[in-house]
């Protein structure tokens, strides 16, 4: 009795998991149904570009937009807003000196049928007879539009398109295209971008004066002594990208005789082979002074900061900054250390200090 | 006799004249080694066409003249910085970005103290110059010093970037992204996913595998994991550039801060990273970043990450908090089985009665 019971129980569940399992499937499907349009309709405009035909600043010229239509839905209008953040949910600020609201429409490709409904300084509304997509690949060339006058800033369109023929309601696909204008001779016009350097014993802060002493004697090398020296020199920039100061020449040497450069941040060692340098206060040996200046992102680098340990590697950058700096002193040290079986000779090097640009 | 002693005598006066004037034309010779140049220079170029442009260098040494020798290096980079690794070896290869063979300068300058010159360069670009970036590097170099163990020598460098126009190769892939400890004195770059410091950046890695140098912009949104939002609205501010073949880190200030400064008498801006206010706890960033030339397709690269800021004080507090929960929950259970275990006493006691 109760066995007979326990089938017609298993029965019974089981009919249901077939039921369960049909109406899991028809419910997924009707999902998939009902949302598919929908992501549909949030897709990215693909191979979207910008071409300016002079990239001139505050010219009037003509841009040619771009872009692939995603979705197969039916579009009656195009918006393009001119920002200078291609982020579409952002604020929109409208890149310095630009204006579009002389725009003429000259010339479309693919989907076409489009004329101006509505333009001001950083926005074009593109309107025509809602239709579907047939050549989704489409060009549309505007005349007489100013270009921005900031050549430091880019700046992107926002592209959206819409059903509606005044771009309004749902957007059907977004995306953004880059542009920037250059002056074709420099990209930074606003202040002349400067690199100021200089190099001695002893520098000022400014570079307007130097001890005028370019050579240092450090003494008579003793195998048990460490000998040094030290100089200065001044760097500060107003260019965005900062200054890199980079130290090259091969360490001190008398004929095919050379004293070994510490290619590793090392203590100094009285009796062994050495050379380095650094750019930091010391106690051993006392030399050198910590970098002068309030800049705090003008800095020397970091195997050339630890105080009593020094290193030399022609090519090394020895001190940067990643972007505008004012003046900055660096003290440059220098340590000499000979072992008994070095040969004698005078040894000397020219340390050539490189201030350049980053990039 | 007499003119023997008169040619004599002369000679004698100008070897000593030369004598007694060598040492000072020596020293003379020592070029200043103070120089104010242009760090940067960017042009666009189609094929067939040439720029002119000049090059302004000043002496800021009131006393010596500054003597520079000029030449034309290839660059590359030194790490996923923005440090030009200059090619100055006599011998050096040339690059295939090399802009050296298109780039005139001249060979040599004298400017007189506390004055500057203005010198003209040019750019031609041949005709069958495919598009993309070329670049390289003028170099201006003070003569090296006689004497002493340790000389001294003074060299500016100017960077000069030329893009030609065109259907230019565009590969950027971002390698990697999250929050970014940023070089420090005594310190190198890296990325963190935990961190005890309040990171003021967040930092995305560029491999550039195309022909052209690029310059990414975009945004990067930071949401706690309670919902707070914070938007990085420029992820490039200075706009630094990924060289060719360079994967090249971008570090973009959580909150950046702008200062003006008086630079050499001209107005300037600055922009460094400030403190921003992170609660603890973990955060999720997105990185929404476009990239491309005039006239190619604009691209553009999404990235999640995510990182724990958990400061110190976060930790000590978050410790104590768990220990007193921990503690009052051993009181409870302990209460509690003190409670059960008088309560089955009595029982027991009855029992054995």
């Amino acid at each position: 009795m109760h066995h007979h019971r326990r089938a017609q129980f298993h029965e019974q569940v089981n009919s249901w998991h077939h039921v369960w399992s049909e109406a899991v499937l028809s419910f997924v499907l009707a999902l998939l149904l009902l949302v598919a349009p929908v992501s549909a309709a949030q897709m990215r405009l693909q191979d979207r570009s910008l071409y300016i035909q002079s990239s001139e600043p505050s010219v009037s010229t003509s841009y040619t937009v771009s872009f692939r239509y995603m979705s197969p839905e039916p579009v009656g209008s195009v918006n393009m807003l001119f920002c200078v953040d291609p982020i579409p949910y952002h604020e929109c600020v409208t890149p310095p000196g630009l204006d579009v609201s002389g725009a003429t429409l000259a010339d479309q490709s693919g989907e076409s049928g489009f004329t101006i409904l509505s333009k001001s300084t950083n926005r074009i509304v593109l309107t025509r007879t809602t239709g579907p997509i047939t050549s989704p690949m489409s060009s549309y060339k505007f005349d007489n539009i100013i270009n921005p006058s900031n050549t430091d800033l880019s700046f992107s369109i926002r592209l959206r398109t819409h059903a509606t023929p005044n771009a309004t309601g749902a957007q059907i696909d977004f995306g953004s295209v880059k542009g920037q204008v250059t002056d074709g001779i420099t990209l930074e016009t606003q202040v002349p971008p400067m690199l100021i350097f200089c190099l001695a014993e002893e520098v000022a802060d400014n570079c307007a004066s130097t001890n005028e002493t370019f050579y240092k004697d450090m003494g008579t090398l003793e195998p048990n002594a460490t000998l040094s020296a030290q100089s200065q020199m001044a760097v500060g920039t107003n260019a965005t990208g900062g200054f890199a100061i980079t130290a090259s020449g091969i360490p001190p040497s008398a004929g095919t005789n050379v004293i070994a450069p510490l290619v590793s941040a090392t203590e100094s060692r009285p009796g062994s082979n050495q050379f380095g340098i650094n750019l930091v206060a010391n106690n051993a040996p006392a030399v050198g002074i910590d970098p002068q200046g309030i800049w705090a992102n003008a800095i020397a680098s970091s195997d050339y900061s630890v105080p009593n340990k020094y290193k030399y590697v022609s090519g090394d950058v020895v001190a940067y900054s990643p972007n505008v700096s004012l003046m900055k002193k660096f003290t440059v040290s220098y340590i000499l250390n000979t072992s008994e079986d070095l040969k004698g000779g005078v040894y000397s090097t020219t340390i050539t200090y490189i201030a350049s640009g980053r990039f | 006799m007499k003119r023997f002693q008169s040619i004599l005598v002369a000679a004698f006066v100008l070897l000593a004249a030369t004598v007694y004037l060598l040492p000072v034309s020596s020293a003379s010779a020592q070029s200043s080694a103070s120089l104010s140049i242009v760090p940067r220079k960017n042009y666009t170029i189609e094929p067939g066409k040439s720029v002119k442009d000049t090059l302004t260098i000043r002496n800021l040494d009131a006393e010596r003249p500054l003597e520079l020798q000029l030449r034309v290096v290839d660059f590359t980079f030194d790490d996923d910085g923005g440090t030009p690794k200059l090619m100055i070896a006599e011998d050096a290869p040339q690059t295939t970005w090399s802009l050296k063979p298109y780039l005139t300068v001249p060979k040599s300058v004298t400017i007189a103290p506390k004055s500057s010159k203005t010198l003209d360069i040019g750019v031609s670009m041949p005709a069958n110059r495919g598009a993309g970036s070329l670049y390289s590097a003028i170099m201006y170099s003070s003569g090296a010093p006689d004497g002493g163990n340790v000389g001294l020598s003074a060299t500016g460098v100017t960077l000069v970037f030329a893009t030609i126009p065109g259907a230019v190769d565009q590969n950027l892939t971002l390698t990697k992204f999250g929050a970014y400890n940023a070089p420090r004195e005594g310190s190198k770059g890296e990325y963190v996913y935990a961190t005890t410091q309040m990171p003021r950046t967040i930092g995305f890695t560029l491999k550039n595998d195309g022909n052209v140098t690029e310059s990414p912009v975009g945004s990067i949104t930071l949401k706690h994991m309670f919902g707070e939002e914070t938007v990085i609205n420029d992820i490039n501010p200075n706009k630094s550039l990924a060289l060719i073949g360079q994967e090249r880190t971008f570090a973009a200030c959580i909150k950046l801060q702008s200062q003006d400064v008086n630079f050499n008498g001209s107005a300037s801006q600055t922009k460094a990273c400030a403190e921003p206010s992170l609660l603890p706890g973990l955060y999720t960033a997105t990185l929404d970043m476009y990239y491309g030339q005039n006239g190619n397709n604009t691209q553009e690269l999404t990235k999640t990450a995510h990182f724990w800021y958990l400061p110190l004080w976060f930790i000590i507090i978050s410790v104590i908090v768990l220990l007193l929960i921990a503690y009052f929950v051993w009181r409870i259970v302990s209460k509690v089985r003190g409670y059960s275990h008088r309560k089955a006493q009595p029982k027991r006691s009855t029992r054995r009665r």
